[in-house]
């Protein structure tokens, strides 16, 4: 593991579950896209080929995040969040970001844009770890291990609103309860703190119209289904249309349309209403072994670091999945937060392959090969890297 | 393996760290477990109440409206088509702003915008914004790029021969049902069977998705071929329209019939309407009163008086009436003639109309004879024309001896144009009545025949001898001393009569000084081809039959031979001849006439003329190719290879005449 040439042994479980995701996830962006592509831009391939491609640098992140492993990024931790902060800085001038739907969010590159956000949840991620890690039993305390993070984290929150992201704003204040409550922060600091975040969080709501509506709509999405709740309606309608098995693959019709976003963020009502109940049950699974597979690396880290590290990392992905479903099925209100892996977006796909990677790479490194093959029956392999 | 373990510390704090990350690996696991239990919910327990709502969305029944059947005249030529045009509808839940968006629509279609907003406004998903479009109006309303608009093609019912015979052929409303004529009266035949396809349509509105698209000729309606000639048809309502506008008379009707067949070749009303433009005519303007309304016919009703009564053998040829010198009081009522007339024969009372001495020769008849023979002449009795609502007229039974005496001259009765005519064509059908018809066949798509009328005898009203005998008297009103000098023709023989009846003033119930002129008459007298009846309402220059309707009658009867091609009277009585010598009636009565007409198309090879091609066994498009080329209008039923084509290949036909084609695809 040390040398570069000795094999990497690393989680197949987890390598299939995520690589299964990425290709649901082709097949559904292409599914649900196709039409409005070729309505829209004249090329039912564009979304799919931009997805494809995200997916062969996701593949180049991934084996990226495995080669250099998690311990190399506990140096990168300070030089990630500083990029990260450049680049949360730079979205928001006009000229660099890109506005899209009336939020800036995308600094657009010559052959592709680069959504800062997403790269945001990975650096936060690395940093808090790097940093709980280092505090060790400070956590507990207010001054040293909750108020600078609580602070950082409002500094990249606040980025995030001034986008606006509200989505990946939530995002980033969960993975720092959770990476705080993991690492032994006072239960009092985090529930106070969140007591106190209660009327700033209504304060932020009732005060944008936009976001009202979206609470509005959450609350009774029938009663407006032909304005604010429009979204929701349609992908319950999707939903619910799909049934046990679906309409088949390819043979939804909300997309058609209906349901605006169908390729990105609702993208599992296209999944719930062409594969039906076991297409939910499938991504249900696949989410469930990603889970189940990062925290078990997490916990069997060789360091506390990566303990963190891994937590964070499969956390972002948990949050993101669980959410992204309750939202499209009406449990939560509308976030703007996509399926991981699945719903189309290259930052965000190239971003949660790399941090597959690391995870991967934790995972081989947390066990040895002898040990592994006799505790999982088997589900380790041996690659020549 | 046991050191790399201890190398990883072993805290106190590690157990709480563990603990804490699953817990959250937990959250997350229940997390998961709750959406799958959501999905549960709505896939499984509320999949049907949400499956509708998203049919609902965009499963459409989509109603194809059957294409609505044409109507032609005798010989072919369209008088009623369909023909497919755009209608605009709009799903106003996709507009952004519906009343911005009504304001911009009303000013590209001339609309009203608060009308059209409060229409928009009033709808969820669907509101026709303007229907049966022009496609400059669709240009530029697909110009606004508003989202939700969809566009559909909805036939639109179109009379290329505009006003001609309108008031026959009727007109149809804006949902594409006949109102009026034999679009009503053949609604059913016309319309045929709409279609009804469950089709899925996207957010935007399109149709798509629709599996299996009918045969347009499956659902098309059936056509109806009129006895209408459109050529005659143009002469009537021409020579109707100078009658009436030349008298200034209030309106007038005109009707042409084959008196061999019963098929009614012509039938005009005046005024007129354009069926292309309904919204702009007045109710009573498009009221067919030639076929539906009864009226008091006047003098043309004392041929039948007499034929009854020479018939009846009541009175002879030769006998003598004598007129009262102009006055005769029956009862408490005075009967007067336009002149004093002493002793006159019967011809002689019909040449000069006397009132006195019809109805003298009414009396001789007797009042039940006089009824029976107006109801044996199918007065009094709807004549079974497929128009709605036609009228029946009434013979009431004359008790009062003045009721007796006015019927003989045709007041007090009342009878529709059609009735009038058909009665007359019986005179000159050697006293057969035969069945008036103005619809000669009704024709599914598939080529079956839904309908046919055929000439159909009613039954023999006086014999072909007594009937002769009246034609030949009533060629004596043409004549310079009878009333109607000026419905002679110079090549043919013309016989008929005037009528100038009082009008019943409806208010004051009694007759007003309105009058009804009026003049039938048939020709060539010896073998009469047509029947022409011309009646002018309430003329205000002159009053009299002989002066305003005989002069429509001879232009509609000039052009009338003209175009059935009948080869001139060989003896015409001078207008001066005193008294017209009994001609003998022509030999050739047995030749069935409608023979003589195609001979005489053929035998003269005009100009215009083409031979149809033979296109059996060819398909459809060469054949219809084939046809065009031979400058003929092919009309299809049903698809494939052609198994049959009327008229028959190497006949001689019209240049443009319609040639059918049966298509039938080999199994």
């Amino acid at each position: 593991m040390k040398a570069a040439s000795s094999p990497v042994r690393f989680d197949a479980l987890l390598l299939g579950a995520v690589l299964s995701l990425v290709s649901l996830g082709l097949v559904m962006v292409y599914s649900a896209s196709a039409v409005m592509a070729q309505e829209k831009l004249g090329d039912s391939l564009y979304f799919l080929t931009r997805q494809m491609v995200a997916a062969g640098l996701g593949v180049v992140a991934m084996a990226v995040g495995m080669k250099v492993g998690w311990r190399k990024l506990a140096r990168l931790a300070y030089p990630l969040l500083l990029v990260t902060l450049v680049l949360l800085v730079l979205v928001l001038i006009p000229g660099i970001g890109t506005t899209a739907g009336g939020a800036r969010r995308w600094i657009r590159l010559p052959g592709f844009s680069l959504q800062p956000a997403e790269v945001a949840k990975f650096a936060w991620v690395v940093y808090l770890s790097y940093s709980l890690a280092k505090k060790r039993e400070k956590v507990a305390t207010f001054s040293v291990g909750f108020l600078p993070h609580l602070m950082l984290c409002g500094l990249l929150v606040g980025l995030c609103m001034l986008q606006p992201d509200f989505g990946s704003s939530v995002l980033l204040v969960f993975l720092l309860f959770a990476l705080l409550f993991a690492a032994g922060a006072r239960l009092s600091y985090l529930v106070g703190s969140v007591l106190l975040a209660l009327p700033l969080a209504y304060a932020a709501v009732a005060s944008s119209p936009y976001r009202m509506k979206r609470i509005l709509a959450f609350l009774d999405p029938w009663a407006h289904r032909h304005d604010i709740g429009y979204q929701v309606a349609e992908s319950l309608m999707s939903i619910g249309s799909g049934g046990l098995t679906g309409l088949g693959l390819g043979d939804g019709r909300q997309k058609l349309f209906f349901l605006p976003e169908a390729h990105t963020d609702f993208i599992f009502a296209i999944i719930g209403e062409e594969l039906g109940l076991m297409g939910v049950l499938l991504l249900v699974i696949l989410y469930g072994v990603v889970i189940w597979r990062g925290i078990r690396a997490s916990m069997a880290a060789p360091e506390t670091f990566g303990t963190y590290l891994g937590l964070g990392l499969t956390s972002i992905i948990a949050f993101q999945a669980t959410v992204n479903m309750c939202v499209a099925m009406g449990l939560l209100p509308t976030k703007g937060l996509t399926l991981p892996f699945v719903s189309y977006g290259g930052t965000s796909l190239v971003v949660l392959m790399g941090a597959a990677g690391v995870l991967l790479s934790l995972s081989a490194s947390s066990l040895p090969v002898s040990n592994r093959a006799s505790r999982t029956g088997g589900d380790m392999r041996e690659v020549a890297a | 393996m046991r050191d790399f373990k201890a190398a990883r510390a072993p805290e106190p704090t590690r157990k709480w760290l563990r603990l804490r990350v699953r817990l959250l690996a937990f959250f997350f696991l229940a997390l998961l477990g709750v959406a799958l239990g959501r999905a549960v919910q709505l896939q499984v327990y509320e999949r049907d109440k949400l499956r509708g709502l998203a049919q609902d969305q965009y499963v459409r029944q989509i109603e194809i409206p059957a294409r609505r059947g044409d109507i032609f005249d005798r010989r072919g030529t369209p008088l009623a088509q369909s023909v497919e045009v755009d209608s605009i509808w709009v799903d106003p839940s996709l507009l952004p702003d519906v009343k911005q968006a009504a304001r911009s629509l009303a000013r590209a279609l001339k609309l009203d915008a608060g009308e059209l907003h409060a229409r928009l406004g009033r709808a969820r998903r669907f509101a026709w914004v303007k229907r049966q479009v022009t496609p400059r109006e669709v240009e530029a309303v697909k110009a606004l790029k508003l989202p939700g608009l969809g566009f559909t093609k909805e036939p639109r019912r179109f009379y290329p021969q505009r006003e001609l015979a309108a008031h026959v052929v009727g007109m149809v409303g804006t949902d594409g049902h006949g109102l009026e004529g034999l679009e009503l009266a053949f609604e059913d035949e016309l319309s045929g069977q709409n279609s009804r396809l469950s089709g899925f349509r996207d957010a935007k509105g399109r149709k798509l998705l629709v599996s299996g698209a009918p045969d347009v000729f499956e659902r098309q309606g059936a056509s109806v071929t009129l006895t209408i000639d459109r050529h005659l048809q143009y002469v009537s309502e021409k020579a109707l329209a100078r009658a009436v506008e030349e008298s200034k008379a209030v309106a007038g009707m005109a009707l042409v019939m084959e008196p061999s067949t019963g098929e009614i070749l012509a039938i005009a009303n005046h005024p007129r309407f354009n069926p292309n433009t309904p919204a702009r005519e007045a109710r009573a303007a498009i009221r067919n009163r030639a076929a539906l309304d009864a009226f008091e016919p006047g003098s043309t009703m004392k041929a039948f008086v007499v034929a009854a009564a020479l018939e009846q053998k009541a009175i002879q040829p030769d006998q003598l009436f004598f007129c009262e010198n102009g006055k005769w009081l029956v009862g408490r009522h005075t009967i007067h003639d336009t002149h004093e007339y002493a002793w006159l024969t019967p011809q002689r009372v019909l040449q000069v109309s006397s009132n006195i001495c019809v109805a003298k020769i009414g009396q001789e008849l007797g009042r039940e004879r006089l009824v029976q023979a107006y109801r044996d002449f199918g007065f009094g009795e709807r004549t079974g024309l497929a128009l709605p609502g036609e009228g029946r007229g009434s013979i009431p039974f004359p008790k009062a001896e003045v009721s007796l005496a006015t019927q003989s001259f045709g007041q007090g009765m009342s009878a529709t144009a059609v009735q009038l005519t058909a009665a007359w064509a019986a005179l000159a059908n050697g006293g057969m009545l035969m069945r008036p018809y103005l619809v000669s066949k009704v024709v599914d798509p598939d080529g079956v025949v839904l309908l046919e009328n055929r000439p159909t005898e009613v039954r023999q009203v006086v014999s072909a001898r007594t009937a002769r005998r009246v034609v030949e008297m009533l060629e004596s009103v043409v004549a310079k001393e009878g009333t109607a000098p000026r419905a002679a023709m110079a090549d043919y023989r013309v016989a008929g009569k005037t009528g100038t009846a009082q009008k019943v003033d409806p208010v004051a119930r009694g007759y007003s000084d309105k009058r009804l002129a009026s003049f039938v008459g048939m020709v060539p007298a010896e073998n009469p081809r047509v029947v022409i009846l011309v009646v002018v309402d309430e003329p205000k220059t002159d009053v009299y039959g002989g002066l305003v309707a005989a002069p429509a009658f001879k232009e509609i009867a000039t052009a009338a031979m003209a175009h059935l091609a009948v080869p001139p009277s060989r003896e015409v009585p001078l207008p001066s001849t005193a008294l017209p010598v009994a001609v003998q009636p022509p030999p050739s009565k047995a030749v069935p006439v409608r023979t003589v007409v195609e001979v005489a198309v053929s035998e003269n090879g005009e100009p215009g003329a083409v031979r149809v091609p033979d296109v059996v066994g060819h398909a459809g498009r060469e054949a219809v190719t084939k046809l065009l080329s031979a400058a003929l209008e092919p009309q299809l039923l049903g698809s494939g290879r052609v198994v049959s084509q009327t008229p028959a290949a190497g006949s001689l036909v019209e240049k443009g005449a319609r040639v059918t084609l049966e298509l039938a695809t080999r199994q």
